[in-house]
């Protein structure tokens, strides 16, 4: 092989260790995911042939589905929404300068680093009406008399779900916004404090536009990986009852290890890839666009 | 300065309170979970059952039950958990980095055909879960003979790592001039060498904090280990704990027990790198 075809080929040489691992692991699961969603598959697994998208007809069909779908998109708007207003005002707030902010911060990284099912089972016991440490917290301030049963129906089961949503997302979102505000040069601040803007002025015509770029990334990154989020539902509730807590993936792990329907649960994936195949898209255009104005 | 101080304003203290106060508030909420969860861990069984009730629940532990974190050690296999934890985290690791190291030098200082194919590719496989893809995952690690192993958990945490690690490897070589590394070519280096002995030693705070990085997100890891490990001694740690959490009875201490060797290793590192990592952040975006 003569230098130049060598200099040529060198580039693909150094990318195909990454490339293989990501089309073995990444890619194949991709494509059999869409070869068993298009087949009649038995209960052992077995490949039976095209069926003409029986799987996904019975799974449009299905009550059920639509339930999953609303409380899916529930699920990920609730989340993604209350997590970035409030991890943007505890950015705000962490950014100021005070004794012990370090602490703060370390603090605030402790929810993001703990693993979820952890995270869900710690809530589940903070939760439980009979021996849960909040009623017994809340009964010895003496803020109330009796035990509360804080989970009385599936919708407020699904609540404490968001809610330990957000709590481990808030820190995600609060340091993509402190990164972007550490970057904002404080000459913009004092020159608007000599023009006598007020407080609020500042934030919308100064913090806000320049953090909008860490705070887009955060939250499409949010979409994504909220929508895609298992372990919370999986500890807490497993989706019951009649699955009025499930979520896409849920319900999409339940139907292919606890029912053996393959070949519904793989329709079930590629809807959910779909969806986001448009906000991996959006964001992609998005990060290429800003990768280009970088250069 | 030589001004004159300025008096403090009301308005200022007040502000000054109310800071304090939100940031007092929010370190309480963030930690009362582990604070419950290390209460529990040493609590004794009875008590942690006693009924609210009749009033007899206790915050704090009345016997500290040390013996709890001993006796998980014989209860479950934590220690194979725990091993397991750590070889998944740590093969993982490697092998992203051993991948992804070449792919985010190439990115950086070569031009080829499909750079931007393949830098598309990176981004879009972020933001597919292993959830998603499960079936297609156990099928796959099935005609490979790799499901209920732990080679298999390797790969499939380094293949699901490789984006972020290209990703934030390639920003930081970027950072970082060629010069030095053309004036080793000069000097009769090959790129290999040229790579190991300039540009990663130069490049090790962002190496660093890639791999600590893709080792917390392995740690954390429990969806494809729940659904491809079946042997029990196999599973690792945020899997196993759940034999603490059995269908009929919940051995609480025990599980938060077993709960608090899972998060501190994980704690202590993502404190390291918090600093680092919400540079990396805006870039490509990162989290488990």
């Amino acid at each position: 092989m003569n230098k130049k075809t060598l200099r040529r080929v060198e580039p693909y040489i150094w990318i195909a260790p990454s490339v293989i691992l990501m089309a073995v692991f990444i890619l194949v699961p991709i494509c059999s995911v869409f070869q068993i969603a298009m087949n009649d598959v038995s209960k052992a697994g077995k490949l039976r042939g095209f069926n003409n998208f029986a799987n996904f007809s019975k799974v449009l069909k299905s009550p059920t589905f639509a339930l999953v779908l609303k409380n899916t998109i529930v699920w990920t708007i609730a989340v993604v929404v209350i997590s970035t207003v409030l991890g943007f005002l505890l950015a705000l707030v962490l950014n100021n300068k005070f004794r012990g902010r370090k602490i703060a911060r370390a603090i605030v990284v402790f929810p993001w680093a703990t693993t979820l099912v952890i995270q869900a089972s710690a809530w589940n016991f903070i939760i439980n009406t009979d021996y849960g440490t909040l009623n017994t917290l809340l009964m010895k301030l003496r803020l109330i008399s009796a035990p509360v049963n804080w989970t009385p129906n599936a919708g407020a089961y699904f609540a404490w779900e968001i809610a330990c949503g957000i709590f481990v997302t808030i820190p995600f979102v609060t340091f993509c916004v402190l990164s972007g505000l550490q970057s904002i040069d404080t000459s913009y601040y004092e020159a608007a404090t000599v023009d006598g803007a007020t407080y609020f002025q500042k934030l919308f015509s100064i913090t806000l536009p320049l953090v909008k770029s860490s705070l887009t990334v955060a939250t499409v990154l949010n979409i994504i990986y909220v929508f895609n989020s298992f372990p919370i539902i999986w500890t807490m509730t497993k989706g019951d009852p009649a699955s009025r807590t499930d979520t896409l993936v849920t319900y999409l792990y339940k139907l292919a290890f606890y029912n053996s329907k393959q070949g519904e649960a793989a329709a079930v994936s590629v809807i959910g890839f779909l969806i986001l195949l448009i906000c991996a898209s959006t964001y992609m255009i998005y990060t290429l666009r800003k990768g280009d104005d970088d250069l | 300065m030589n001004q004159v101080k300025k008096p403090v304003s009301v308005k200022k203290v007040i502000l000054r309170v109310l800071l304090y106060f939100v940031v007092l508030d929010v370190c309480v909420i963030t930690l009362y979970p582990y604070f419950a969860m290390l209460c529990t861990a040493l609590k004794d069984r009875s008590e942690i059952f006693a009924s609210i009730a009749l009033g007899k629940s206790t915050i704090l532990p009345v016997n500290v039950m040390w013996s709890n974190f001993i006796d998980i050690w014989s209860r479950a296999p934590m220690a194979r958990y725990l091993l397991n934890s750590i070889l998944i985290a740590g093969g993982s690791t490697v092998i992203a980095m051993l991948c992804g190291i070449p792919a985010a030098y190439a990115l950086a200082r070569m031009k080829f055909k499909g750079q931007t194919i393949f830098l598309g590719f990176v981004i879009v496989s972020q933001m597919f879960a292993p959830v998603v893809l499960l079936i297609g995952i156990y099928k796959v690690m099935g005609a490979m003979g790799l499901t209920d192993s732990i080679l298999g958990l390797i790969f499939i945490n380094a293949a699901f790592n490789q984006a972020f690690t290209v990703w934030l490897l390639r920003g930081t070589f970027m950072g970082i001039s060629a010069e030095m590394e053309q004036a080793a070519t000069i000097d009769g280096c090959t790129r290999v060498q040229s790579m190991l002995r300039v540009l990663l030693p130069v490049a090790a705070p962002g190496i660093v904090t890639t791999l600590i990085f893709i080792f917390i997100n392995a740690w954390n890891e429990y969806t494809v280990a729940l659904c491809l490990i079946s042997t029990d001694t196999l599973k690792p740690l945020t899997v196993g704990i759940n034999t603490f959490n059995g269908y009929n009875m919940i051995e609480w201490q025990y599980l938060f027990a077993a709960s608090i060797f899972a998060i501190i290793p994980v704690v202590i590192l993502f404190m390291c790198i918090e600093k680092n990592l919400v540079s990396g952040l805006a870039s490509g975006g990162v989290k488990g």
